[in-house]
């Protein structure tokens, strides 16, 4: 492992950053001393964070490695700062032992830290259980149908009922796919002025509140990703006063982005679960301050150029962020919560709720770190991206801060 | 000549009351030009316009056609049924292939929101919106201003009535736009299913339920089309229900001005949105709008090509 000493960081240790100083970096760990000859980097009073962990990967391999392929998610990772994920595909359902394996072999090679969700239904399809026993024995952390809509009633309750064994969590993006009814925007002002077809915010509560009557009745731990409106919050905090085991995620450029974006018609925008309006960011906001969200999550979704460069409405949904993530919202959120809340949201309760041991900065323990210049702007380029996509609303955009490296697992990746 | 200030029309929302007099004027200047023996002058002899239509359009494109024609205008027409977009070619390589042969103007159909400004900003041509999903339909607008301009003089304080399916109508949000730019007071009505229901945007008109208060006090009543999918769709229970509560019948004209102008984009389901002797009455001015719209397609095509000569 290669060692490094950085001269003039400012790591985040028991919840605050220090002053300048310098870290050893030695087989991965945070060292006394470095041995001679042990190449050292000025990071000019950057701040190092505990390493981040990403909620929401799609690396597309193996069906789809035209796209994307796990060693270009492992490079944005890197780039990004992030020493873990967890891992569920749209495109390649993990619903039996041997994709897990398959999976897990791939992880294994990267140096990274990787949890993975499987299916509860085989192929995503809501019509066969997936075998999620074998599955959580396998090491799977939680199940999750990706993105598709479990409106399935009947099904939903098997799969949970029969997923209840395993002691393991549901994820699920809750949007209704008969109210979503083909659309791609926000139901708003916005989507009614451009005469496109709006998923109203109903979409989202309905379906939420379905799946939380399930979880309350079967005693099921259940998540929700890519929470994009206020009135979901408040589902939330309901059900969890009642007993409700459950979780839920904000997607980060949820938290950047809102529906006036759409003027723009960039087919960037077009992403899973639409940007809503400003009064509905402000309530993701408030979320983050009332604990009400757990984690926020990255959903990293490559998608080729051909099928971004087109009108908004035939662009293939989807938004890379592993290497833009950092930079973006690390201003706005350590502005606004501070410091210690933004690193537990962005690091901490993501590899929690994966199951994984959050990386932490302590002397003599694992370093797995990032570090980022937070007055430094950065503008956003195609060559800041690993593997060929570069699909994010961000594209050509300044984000307020820059990450200057990072180094995890004993891996040195300068940005 | 006094030159636009956009560079492409994609809509007409934030297009300057300048641009739309401007536009309005030449095409009254180009209708009396269609009034005479010979009808065709040499404003864009040499250029080359290019009709790309992704959507079926008879008249719309027929219109621009004509108008193009009439300016001594290089024309081509490329519809998607008869292209290499079934051939699975994108919508920037058909422009860029396009565009390589040498264009100056296209004039793009499409059902996607946005895509005539998506061309824009992938290629050097002149963009026209001749209608991009239900967001507008810029020139239609223009073309029923200045059909309530020639007849009734002004658009400044007339009251025009839009009714029907205002959700999915690209030509009633361009005239809401247009309309109001000019100083028009606009109101729109239709079933609570085809209506949207967030117009904070859309704050200069006024939004009536009841068909009979919202034709009143209009000096022009547009009825817009409706589709025969909304009923597939469950917007509406029937063809039937929808004439009786929304169409433009005598009894309805029994509320409004004697002299109130009946207008519709075409093409018309008579007997639903519109009865017959409505749509051939002597209040009706839609041969008109139709005449009035080769007009104003070549004000438009003329001062963008005049615009990008001048620049």
């Amino acid at each position: 492992m290669p060692n490094m000493v950085l001269n003039n960081v400012r790591p985040f240790v028991d919840g605050k950053f220090g002053e300048p100083t310098k870290m050893c970096l030695v087989d991965g760990k945070w060292a006394d001393s470095a041995p001679e000859g042990t190449p050292e980097f000025d990071a000019k009073g950057a701040l190092a964070l505990p390493a981040l962990f990403g909620l929401g990967l799609d690396f597309k391999e193996p069906l789809r490695d035209d796209i994307y392929t796990f060693k270009d998610g492992v490079s944005a990772m890197r780039r990004g700062g992030f020493f873990g994920g967890l891992y569920e595909s749209s495109a390649n359902p993990i619903d039996d032992s041997q994709k897990l394996t398959a999976m897990q072999q791939l992880a294994s090679k990267s140096g990274l830290e990787f949890a993975f969700l499987g299916a509860f239904s085989m192929g995503y399809q809501c019509k066969d259980l997936a075998e999620m026993m074998e599955l959580a024995q396998g090491g799977a952390v939680g199940f999750g149908d990706g993105n598709q809509d479990a409106s399935r009633t009947r099904f939903l309750r098997l799969a949970m009922e029969y997923g209840s064994m395993t002691g393991k969590r549901f994820f699920f993006m809750p949007l209704d796919d008969s109210l979503r009814h083909h659309g791609l925007v926000h139901e708003g002002c916005y989507s009614d002025t451009l005469g496109m077809k709006g998923i109203p915010r109903i979409a989202e509560t309905i379906a939420a509140f379905r799946i939380l009557e399930m979880a309350r009745f079967l005693k099921v731990p259940v998540h929700f990703k890519q929470v994009s409106c206020g009135e979901t919050l408040k589902l939330v905090e309901t059900a969890r006063a009642q007993g409700v085991d459950v979780t839920c995620d904000v997607d980060i450029y949820h938290l950047l982005l809102d529906d006036s974006c759409l003027f723009d018609l960039d087919s960037h925008c077009n992403v899973p679960m639409p940007f809503r309006s400003a009064e509905d960011r402000e309530a993701l906001w408030k979320g983050l301050e009332s604990e009400t969200v757990k984690a926020i999550s990255v959903n990293h979704d490559p998608v080729l150029r051909q099928d971004k460069e087109v009108n908004f409405e035939d662009a293939v949904p989807g938004a890379v962020s592993l290497e833009v993530a950092l930079g973006a919202i690390w201003k706005p959120l350590s502005g606004r919560l501070g410091a210690a809340r933004a690193v537990e949201l962005l690091s901490t309760a993501p590899a929690q709720l994966a199951g994984v041991e959050p990386a932490a900065l302590r002397k003599g323990g694992q370093a797995s770190l990032v570090l980022l210049d937070q007055d430094r702007p950065t503008k956003v380029v195609p060559a800041m991206f690993a593997g060929k996509t570069r699909n994010t609303p961000l594209l050509g955009k300044e984000l307020p801060s820059s990450i200057v490296a990072s180094y995890i697992n004993g891996v040195w990746t300068e940005v | 000549m006094s030159a636009l200030e956009i560079k492409h029309l994609f809509g007409l929302r934030g297009v300057s009351k300048h641009d739309i007099r401007l536009i309005l004027d030449n095409a009254k200047q180009f209708r009396e030009i269609l009034e005479r023996p010979v009808k065709k002058v040499p404003s864009l002899r040499g250029m080359t316009v290019v009709n790309l239509f992704f959507e079926n359009s008879t008249r719309t494109r027929t219109s621009f056609e004509l108008a193009e024609k009439r300016l001594s205008a290089d024309t081509v027409n490329f519809t998607s049924s008869n292209s290499s977009v079934k051939k699975g070619e994108t919508l920037v390589d058909t422009l860029r292939n396009i565009e390589a042969m040498k264009i100056d103007i296209v004039v793009v159909r499409h059902k996607g929101t946005g895509v005539p400004k998506f061309l824009a900003d992938n290629s050097d041509a002149i963009i026209v919106n001749a209608g991009d999903g239900a967001h507008e339909h810029p020139t239609q607008a223009l073309l029923d201003m200045l059909t309530i301009e020639e007849k009734l003089g002004t658009l400044e304080g007339k009251n025009v009535t839009i009714v029907g399916d205002i959700r999915h109508s690209r030509v009633a949000r361009s005239n809401l736009w247009g309309m109001t730019t000019m100083g028009a007071h606009v109101t729109l009505c239709g079933p609570s299913t085809l209506v949207p229901r967030n117009t904070e945007l859309m704050d200069k008109v006024t939004w009536e339920s009841d068909v009979k208060k919202a034709v009143k006090n209009a000096d022009a009543i547009i009825a817009l089309r409706l589709q025969k999918e909304r009923m597939d769709d469950a917007l509406l229970p029937s063809m039937r229900e929808y004439r009786n509560t929304f169409g433009i019948t005598h009894e309805l004209l029994e509320c409004a001005k004697d002299k109130v102008l009946i207008m519709h984009p075409g093409p018309i389901n008579r007997g639903v949105e519109l009865d017959s002797e409505i749509a051939d009455g002597e209040n009706s001015v839609i041969l008109n709008q139709v005449t009035n719209g080769v007009a104003v397609r070549m004000a438009v095509l003329y001062l963008l090509a005049g615009g990008r000569a001048n620049a």
